[in-house]
């Protein structure tokens, strides 16, 4: 059987066929790889690409001299690649020894078949050079930052520290953490499927943008006298803790902010030894008296002011024409009010005064009628206008707010403590803000830090502005206040705060800490300085000090040590 | 029989202007160059595809895919020369037999046979340390057996009947493949249609076959829903999560952009591409010699094809040229549905790239079908 006509026929036909399968097919391949290949091409390089992260370097902090209070430093972190290791003993024998790393702990990750492994990261700098100098094949020192902070304790609960992915944790590091972080980068190498990188493709490289520099207002030498100060009080009293704020009342720059007992910012996570002997924090997780350790008092705590709080009263009752300077009061050394007796702190009474004496004396019966004189709405409506139903808005995290009554609950009895500071709580730092309105003639200002961000490179400028607001009360009052304080100060219970050749004026306070008659109380003093034209303003708190505990008595002669420093340094 | 039908040889095949006085043996060289290239080529893209993770498999040997590629394609050859020199009517005489056998051992193939690794169904046999799949062998069983009985029964083919009886004989080897492996049996199909077509006189049937085949396709699509898989990862290349496979192939096609990335600069290969040195072999070619290298192969086969119809065409008798034709057909066949499957341009079925992707038994029993091929061209007689 010989091949005939139609079977040639029906051959070139079928060739033809494939021809055009192979020609559609050539066209299709043209479509894909002409016009599609951009679009597959950036998606297989998605696929293909593995991001190694630059860590941005976080920007410092800054006090107002430019003294770096919290800086980057350079350690390592070490990898090991298993596939890439030739002498695994010895890399197991180099890494437990420099690291002092337990010898099972590191073989169990050279000898783990992963494309990466960690061994140890936040490495100092000179032992990831040690490593280094080793030469081993598969063992990879990266370099990175770690937050560094040169005075350890200072300032610890104002600056705050950060997280191990340079995240802020409290304080001024977490509330600026934005300006602080800056944006990571990345190397884009090419990758197998198991996430090895494939040797001689290009790296392309995204370059890490460094956080800004944060100045504050914070002083270096003024937070470091007050640090110094706090910690021997603390030591002296046996006290809980010791908070010193001191600001500037015309603009609510804060020069220094103390919380003592405070921790060590290049280890928050150990537990100082007040906060691991604290009998009444025992039963707290360790994650609990962490908190409790990092917390700043003067903002996320309220107290009753006490005393210091009759500034308020004596404001609104001024204000407010309800008394004069020399109206006269008796002081039998109690009042009743409607069924309650209440004390005077001076048990026989002060007898017969003004009320500018009895401010003086801190005369409880006095504030009493002086508060009643004034009245529950003019009260409340000076304590509006001084900011104390507000926070402050202080640049830190978790401001506390205050604790007050509800107006229409308040009777004869309440607005009496009120009056003289008790039956509500305040936090120290809404109370500095309020006498700084008084003291600085009528401006409410905001409490702050932050000055300024620059950029890493300096280019870029940010000042931080704040607001200032009128509170309505009046120059006349202000002056006046002005100069019943410094009166406290000059002849009254603040006496022992007095300092020849300035002008001081202030006011101190003596708060029982609740359960009223638990022998517990904070002694504080408030003062500003210079008393016609107040530059300072600062509050110091005691808490819970042993033996003598009136805030005249042990408040004040610190703020005096404070003063006797801080006051030729600032005003020159 | 016919004897004195058109008997001209065509002028292409007269190489030389000399002519001795004996009786010239026409031999192929351009086939046999295309396909030496082919196989060559394959073992160079076998050798980039799998250097990488071989090394890695293979504890830092990355010569291990090729070598054994390389041998078996060697074994092929040689297997090739011997066939060439045999006259192909030596092999009528088996074709009964080895279609029978072939029958047989697919038959037996799920019971007897292991498992291969990636797809899980029995379609291998182990004779001692070689494996091979039966259904490279079937192929050419068939093709032979077809060749014959079509030589032989090219009267009845006039009628309908007549057509539908070959079909009928080959039946049963489709059907016994179809239950393991589906794209072989489409191919086995493929391969008779064209065989039963060329050696029939008439159209309409076979037309009247492609509608039934496309009616049967769409039945059998909905009778089993797990092919409607395919379907749909087909349609929903970028998102389907069965389509992997495919859009892999499809970025390493699109990557490769009009020049390529260069020879074993391919990304796709380590290891993202699954089976980049079997079926998806065409993708890596795309990716790293680009729209160039990619059209340039499909000119190989287009020629290789060309080849095959040229002797085909001149074949001393029909028994020749069928059987060039049913080779032909499988080598485009599958040449074909690879790349449009590597392409997406039709739905993912499991076909390798003849002579270039890896499958040991696959390309030395390809080579060994281009000496059956090469063996008929050798058989034809040049005329003045």
């Amino acid at each position: 059987m010989s091949v005939l006509f139609y079977h040639r026929k029906k051959i070139r036909l079928f060739m033809w066929i494939l021809l055009v399968i192979a020609a559609v097919l050539s066209a299709w391949l043209c479509f894909l790889m002409i016009s599609q290949s951009g679009y597959y091409e950036e998606r297989a390089e998605d696929l293909h690409e593995r991001e190694r992260v630059i860590k941005a370097a976080r920007g410092r902090i800054l006090d107002r001299n430019g003294v770096v209070l919290a800086d980057n430093q350079l350690v390592c972190t070490v990898t090991v690649i298993h596939n890439q290791i030739t002498d695994p003993e010895r890399v197991i024998k180099v890494l437990s020894e420099t690291l002092k790393l337990d010898e099972a702990f590191v073989r169990e990750r050279v000898e783990k078949v992963s494309s990466i492994e960690k061994i140890r990261s936040n490495v100092p700098k000179s032992v990831g050079d040690e490593i280094r100098s080793y030469k081993l094949d598969g063992v990879n020192v990266d370099e990175d930052y770690a937050r560094y902070y040169p005075y350890g304790q200072l300032a610890s609960k104002v600056l705050g520290f950060t997280g191990a992915d340079n995240q802020g944790i409290i304080g001024l590091e977490v509330k600026y953490d934005e300006y602080l972080a800056g944006t990571a980068g990345a190397i884009l190498t090419t990758t197998d499927v198991r996430g090895l990188e494939v040797e001689n493709t290009a790296e392309k490289r995204i370059e890490p943008e460094n956080g800004s520099d944060l100045y504050i207002s914070l002083d270096y030498n003024i937070q470091a006298w007050c640090q110094q100060i706090a910690d021997k009080m603390l030591e002296q009293k046996a006290a809980k803790g010791v908070s010193i704020v001191l600001m500037n009342p015309q603009n609510g720059e804060i020069y220094a902010m103390v919380n003592a007992p405070e921790f060590n910012l290049n280890e928050p996570y150990v537990l100082t030894g007040a906060i691991a002997a604290d009998e009444a924090l025992a039963d707290l997780s360790d994650n609990d008296k962490l908190n409790q350790m990092w917390r700043n008092a003067s903002i996320n705590d309220t107290y009753e002011p006490g005393s210091t709080f009759k500034i308020i009263t004596a404001t609104a009752a001024l204000e407010e024409k309800a008394v004069r300077l020399d109206d006269a009061f008796f002081c039998p050394g109690f009042k009743i009010v409607e069924d309650r007796r209440i004390r005077c702190h001076k048990t026989g009474g002060h007898g017969a005064q003004t009320f500018l004496q009895g401010f003086m004396n801190s005369c409880n019966p006095v504030f009493i009628d002086v508060g009643a004189r004034a009245g529950t709405d003019a009260m409340y409506d000076y304590f509006e206008k001084l900011g104390l139903f507000e926070k402050t808005g202080v640049d830190l995290p978790g401001e506390s707010a205050s604790i007050m009554h509800k107006k229409e609950n308040i009777g004869a009895v309440e607005l009496a403590t009120i009056s003289f500071g008790q039956s509500f709580q305040i936090t120290p730092m809404q109370l500095l803000r309020a006498v700084s309105a008084i003291v600085n003639g009528g401006e409410l200002v905001t409490p702050h830090f932050a000055v300024r961000t620059v950029s890493a490179d300096g280019s870029d400028v940010e000042a931080f502005q704040y607001e200032v607001s009128d509170s309505g009360i009046s120059e006349e009052t202000c002056e006046t206040l002005k100069m019943m304080l410094e009166k406290v100060v000059s002849e009254g219970t603040g006496n022992k705060a007095y300092i020849e050749g300035y002008r001081i004026g202030g006011k101190t306070a003596t708060s029982q800490k609740l359960p009223r008659g638990s022998g517990k109380y904070i002694a504080s003093f408030l003062g500003f300085a210079p008393a016609d034209d107040p530059q300072v303003i600062g509050i110091i708190l005691i808490d819970e000090p042993e033996g003598a505990y009136y805030g005249g008595t042990i408040a004040a002669p610190v703020m005096k040590e404070i003063y006797e420093n801080v006051l030729p340094y600032l005003i020159s | 029989m016919e004897k004195n039908q058109i008997q001209t040889v065509k002028a292409p095949l007269k190489r030389r202007s000399a002519r001795k006085h004996r009786q010239e043996r026409f031999f192929d060289y351009s086939l046999f160059f295309i396909v030496i290239f082919l196989v060559c080529f394959g073992l160079v893209m076998i050798y980039s595809t799998t250097a990488y993770t071989s090394s890695i498999e293979n504890n830092g040997d990355s010569y291990y895919y090729v070598f054994r590629q390389g041998l078996l394609a060697l074994l092929g050859f040689v297997g090739a020369i011997v066939i060439s020199r045999f006259d192909y009517h030596f092999f009528a005489k088996f074709a009964f037999f080895a279609y029978i056998v072939m029958l047989i051992i697919q038959i037996l193939t799920p019971f007897i046979g292991v498992g291969s690794e990636s797809h899980g169904q029995s379609r291998w046999i182990a004779i001692g340390p070689i494996q091979f799949q039966p259904s490279e062998v079937s192929k050419v069983a068939l093709i032979l057996f077809l060749a014959f009985v079509c030589s032989r029964t090219v009267k009845s083919l006039h009628t309908f009947g007549g057509i539908i009886k070959v079909f009928l004989l080959a039946a049963p080897m489709v059907f016994v493949v179809v239950l393991t492996n589906l794209s072989t049996a489409m191919i086995l199909l493929g391969i008779t249609f064209v065989i039963v077509f060329v050696a029939s006189d008439r159209y309409k049937p076979f037309v009247a076959i492609i509608g039934l085949c496309i009616v049967g396709l769409v039945a059998g699509l909905l009778m089993f829903s797990y092919r409607m898989g395919r379907i749909t990862a087909w349609l929903n290349v970028e998102t389907d999560d069965y389509a992997y496979q495919i859009r892999q192939s499809l970025y390493a096609i699109g990557s490769g952009g009009i020049f390529g990335k260069g020879l074993g600069q391919s990304i796709q290969k380590l290891d993202y591409l699954p089976e980049a040195h079997n079926d998806m072999i065409f993708g890596i070619i795309c990716e790293e010699l680009g729209l160039f290298g990619a059209v340039a192969i499909i000119l190989l086969f287009v020629l290789l094809l060309w080849r095959c119809m040229i002797i085909a065409n001149n074949a001393p008798d029909l028994f020749g040229a069928l059987l060039v034709v049913g080779i032909m057909t499988q080598i485009g066949i599958q040449a074909f549905i690879n790349i449009a499957v590597a392409t997406n341009f039709i739905p993912n079925t499991g076909i390798t790239l003849p002579f270039i992707s890896y499958g040991g038994t696959s390309v030395a029993i390809l080579v060994c079908e281009i000496g059956l091929v090469l063996g008929v061209s050798r058989q034809i007689r040049m005329e003045g």
